[in-house]
């Protein structure tokens, strides 16, 4: 278990956090999660995951600044995959172009998730 | 003992309005003590309120989990996720833990698709929680009737749908648009058949939110939207003209036409821009004859239009309007002049020497 | 027989000031009790609508932001960048930099990549000519911004040429150091939409008081309440004056101002009365008297509405000295307004805001400082000849204390049954000691600053005009 892939997960959606949590630990993987844009980016800088889950809209610093700071502050290639909800296409762009690898909109399944998040890790 | 006399006689003697004076300053001496009791007591009630809303959310998000991930493929309900519906049983007895309940349901459910998230729904119906709701449709309240609306609606509860239409025309706006909402967001475009029977205006509000429901479905398949081009309540016929736009209602182009001469300014306006957006070539025909005679608001549309749907004949009748007094007007037939005939346009500079003009003219020429 | 007039004369004015002071008190009582209804209601209405639809919704019709700057350098990138953040799809923000001597033009070039544009303006409300000319970013991710640079002609010729440059049905006239919050213009924008059978002329917010709360990246992180108490008592003033004043009178449709921090107005109607006035310190109330007069004489059916939610916050002085200016000013701008729209008062035909409203605030806002200190020299005359009867003086004064108290905490018990923005432990305390103290740490400065206001309006016109060019814009 030691080796277990590790992931940062920021969400400011309590409940949701936790399904995913629980979901992702099930398949073997060691979760960190966050609640806000900043705890996000103190995780990322002390764990560096392998992968970083995160949604857009989130308080204190947004899911962009998250990938912004990722990208070109630490440098890292981490994949990123962001949470969107109905209505932000014009922001999931954004995230393209800041370096997010893939973006899944809310309501989202998270049986897709976890498949992703394989692929990716694979 | 003395004191108490003198102050007596004191009053008595006074006169009347000192006598009111102190009577008042009294009564709102004896009221402030209770006020400042039950600030304290409002603060401390809502702090704990607060820690114990908080709590209990914490509570009932791990048992959701717990429901959730206790499932199994053989039964529809395992013997641990009913141990949980049991325990959720008991507490949706007592109304604020009820509402916490359903906040922390919607809070997950708002955010995923799929299997948990008819598990979910298949928790609403087990706890019970549905027939709280059912329940509200009836009440004498109309916040209350909403509310029921509304969650039914969030919980997707088709089954509702005949005790929730006998709402349409009531007379609470917010009844009637939690009602609207209810029928648009289970039954997507069919939902909008309200709209044959509505009687109350639709505000802009309303059209939005509908609108937005309706944008956010996978199905656009719209239903046929020519009878409420020609409906009798006015805001009926506003909203259909959005959905002609949005939806390209190409078909629907005739009555377009006929409420170009509807009796209502706003309808009139919102047709020429649905029809300027669908390229209709005869609206502006019709338009050119009787253009003056319309209202400015219309003549700007119009001219917005023309500038979308100019042919080489319209040149003698664009010149005309150059130097309209609308602003608008003169940007938009200038804008086509400028297109038809670069000579003519290029000319203008040296026609006029009015200022403004030759600033509009500037730059179109430019831009 | 001398002496006996003399005494009836004294009996008159003594009555006279008791009428007054229980017209008021009842005044407030009756506006109190409307705005508790009043408030039930929004609250319930409110608790249905879910702003995130309205949100991304390029159906919604458009708002422009305009917020004049003058001199703003220190924080002009900051209060940019929380404008642009409002969660409403169909808005722009236009700044005008109402020739400002500092170098707030180049630094907004140099954060936003602004580049001079070719922009038409249609020009209904004449106002000082650009300096510069108008910016926009080449940077997609700040295309709501427009920067206008112009000469300087105050904030009223500033947000002229605002109106004259917006393309939305809508805006949104806010002062630029203010804070809006995310959804400020969802809700703002509420009722305009959804209000049929008559047209919604304008809309105005509460103003909040931000001293002591913690801002960050343009947004309120958390709210605080300030230690100095001339500030704890402008909050309860303003707790006072919004929750429980301008909600009843948004009731009765007879709302004459709307802070000029932040109000949303219907675009078409605001320019064609003219747009701002620039030759009065009252510039917002002036504007809402004048839309409504207009409408009023079209016979056309309107309304003002206001939003009771906490959507803006704004520094409050935080010093006596700029205190004092600011409410001189705001003395100094309802004279004006009223006096310019003096044919509405007590005319029947403007209905509620001839009758009600501005009597109200000719009688009750105008006139109550300057009876106040009419009573004060009287009082002094007695003094003077010993003629005061010390236990009849004190009854008075109580009665008045008590009820500003009491006022004072009913508006505080509204404010925890409604926003409870003031969560934390201890603040309680404070809250309940400023109720006690603010007739004393702010009325008499209020009075005063009201008094120089009277004799700044009447006597000292160099100061009436003068400031205007000179100082373009001041706090809150």
């Amino acid at each position: 278990m030691s080796d277990a892939k590790k992931i940062v997960l920021a969400e400011d959606n309590s409940i949701f956090l936790l399904l995913l949590k629980f979901r992702l630990e099930k398949e073997g993987y060691k979760i960190l999660t966050a609640v806000d844009g900043k705890e996000a980016i103190d995780l990322i800088e002390e764990h560096s995951p392998e992968l970083i889950l995160t949604d857009i809209m989130m308080p204190f610093i947004s899911g962009l600044e998250v990938i912004s700071h990722v990208r070109n502050k630490l440098n890292m290639k981490t994949p990123i995959i962001v949470f969107s909800s109905a209505g932000q296409e014009e922001i999931v762009l954004k995230a393209f172009d800041l370096g997010a690898t893939d973006f899944m909109s809310k309501p989202l399944s998270p049986n897709e998730l976890v498949i992703r998040v394989k692929r990716l890790l694979r | 003992m003395n004191t108490n006399y003198f102050l007596i006689d004191y009053f008595n003697e006074s006169p009347s309005i000192i006598q009111v004076a102190w009577s008042i300053s009294v009564v709102f001496f004896i009221i402030i003590i209770p006020l400042i009791l039950y600030l304290k007591f409002l603060r401390g009630h809502l702090r704990k309120k607060e820690r114990v809303t908080a709590e209990l959310e914490n509570d009932y998000e791990s048992s959701l989990i717990n429901y959730l991930y206790s499932g199994n493929e053989e039964e529809e309900i395992s013997a641990e996720q009913q141990v949980i519906i049991n325990q959720l049983k008991e507490c949706i007895k007592d109304p604020f833990r009820r509402k916490i309940l359903i906040g922390v349901l919607l809070k997950l459910k708002n955010e995923i698709s799929g299997e948990i998230a008819e598990s979910i729904h298949k928790l609403y119906f087990h706890t019970g929680l549905v027939n709280f709701a059912l329940s509200r449709l009836k009440h004498e309240k109309w916040f209350v009737i909403a509310k029921g609306i509304r969650e039914l609606k969030q919980f997707h509860v088709k089954e509702a749908h005949d005790e929730v239409i006998v709402h349409i025309n009531h007379p609470r706006r917010e009844v009637r648009k939690e009602m609207q909402l209810y029928m648009v967001n289970l039954f997507y475009f069919e939902g909008l058949d309200f709209l044959d029977v509505l009687e109350t205006p639709l505000s802009e509000w309303d059209q939005i939110q509908l609108l937005e429901v309706l944008q956010r479905m996978e199905n656009q398949n719209i239903s046929n939207i020519k009878s409420w081009l020609n409906s009798s309540n006015d805001s009926v016929i506003i909203f259909a003209l959005k959905l002609a736009k949005i939806y390209n209602q190409f078909e629907a182009k005739d009555e377009l036409i006929n409420l170009l001469h509807h009796i209502n300014k706003k309808i009139r306006l919102e047709s020429i821009h649905v029809l300027s957006y669908l390229n209709a070539l005869e609206a502006k025909e019709i338009l050119k004859n009787n253009i003056e005679e319309r209202s400015p608001e219309e003549q700007i549309a119009f001219f917005k239009m023309m500038e979308d749907l100019y042919e080489q004949t319209d040149e003698s009748f664009v010149v005309k309007y150059i130097h309209h007094e609308i602003f608008e007007i003169k940007v938009s037939t200038l804008k086509i002049l400028k297109v038809l005939n670069r000579e003519r346009f290029n000319l203008l500079k040296f026609e006029s020497s009015e200022p403004k003009f030759l600033r509009i003219v500037n730059f179109i020429e430019n831009n | 027989m001398g002496a006996t007039t003399y005494q009836i004369i004294l009996e008159i004015i003594h009555y006279l000031f008791f009428i007054y002071s229980i017209a008021a008190i009842g005044s407030y009582l009756v506006l109190a009790a409307i705005s508790a209804v009043e408030t039930v209601e929004y609250k319930r209405k409110n608790s249905f609508v879910n702003y995130k639809e309205i949100m991304s919704s390029n159906i919604s019709p458009s708002i422009s932001i305009i917020a004049p700057a003058y001199n703003e350098s220190l924080n002009i990138v900051e209060n940019v960048r929380s404008l642009l953040s409002n969660h409403y799809v169909n808005y722009d923000v236009i700044i005008v930099n109402d020739g400002s001597k500092d170098d707030s033009l180049e630094k907004l070039i140099e954060v936003y990549d602004l580049v001079q544009i070719d922009y038409l303006i249609n020009e209904q409300i004449p106002t000082k000519p650009l300096r510069k000319g108008i910016y926009k970013s080449t940077n997609p991710a700040f295309e709501k911004l427009i920067i206008v640079d112009k000469e300087n002609g105050g904030k009223s010729d500033a947000l002229n040429m605002g109106l004259n440059i917006s393309n939305s049905k809508y805006v949104a006239c806010i002062d630029v150091d203010c804070l809006l919050l995310e959804d400020s213009l969802q809700k703002m924008i509420k009722p305009f939409l959804e209000t049929t059978g008559r047209r919604v002329i304008a809309a105005g917010g509460v103003i909040r008081i931000s001293n002591s709360c913690v801002v960050k990246d343009g947004k309120l992180h958390d709210v605080n309440f300030p230690k100095k108490l001339l500030e704890q008592g402008q909050i309860l003033e303003y707790i006072r004056a919004f929750l429980l004043g301008r909600m009843a009178w948004s009731r009765l449709n007879g709302l004459l101002v709307i802070s000029g921090a932040f109000g949303l107005f219907d675009k078409k109607i605001a320019i064609r009365v003219g747009g701002y006035d620039t030759k009065t310190v009252g510039e917002d109330m002036e504007l809402v008297v004048r839309m409504r007069g207009h409408m009023e004489e079209l016979k056309k059916k309107y309304k003002v509405a206001y939003i009771p939610d906490p959507l803006c916050w704004t520094e409050a002085p935080d010093n006596y000295k700029i205190f004092i200016s600011q409410r001189n000013r705001w003395t100094r701008g309802t004279i004006e307004t009223l006096r310019r729209h003096r044919k509405i008062g007590f005319n029947p035909k403007y209905k509620a805001l001839g009758m009600l409203s501005y009597p109200y605030w000719f009688f009750f806002e105008r006139l109550a400082p300057v009876i106040e200190v009419v009573g004060l020299f009287y009082f002094g005359i007695l003094i003077l000849f010993n003629f005061v009867r010390w236990d009849y003086s004190f009854a008075f004064i109580t009665l008045a204390y008590l009820f500003t108290v009491f006022f004072s905490l009913i508006a505080l018990i509204t404010e925890e049954l409604t926003y409870h923005q003031y969560k934390k432990k201890g603040t309680g305390f404070r809250l309940l000691r400023i109720a006690f103290l603010e007739p004393i740490v702010t009325h008499p400065f209020i009075l005063y600053a009201a008094i120089r206001g009277n004799i700044d309006y009447y006597f000292n016109k160099k100061k009436k005009w003068g400031e205007m060019t000179r100082k373009g814009m001041t706090k809150a």
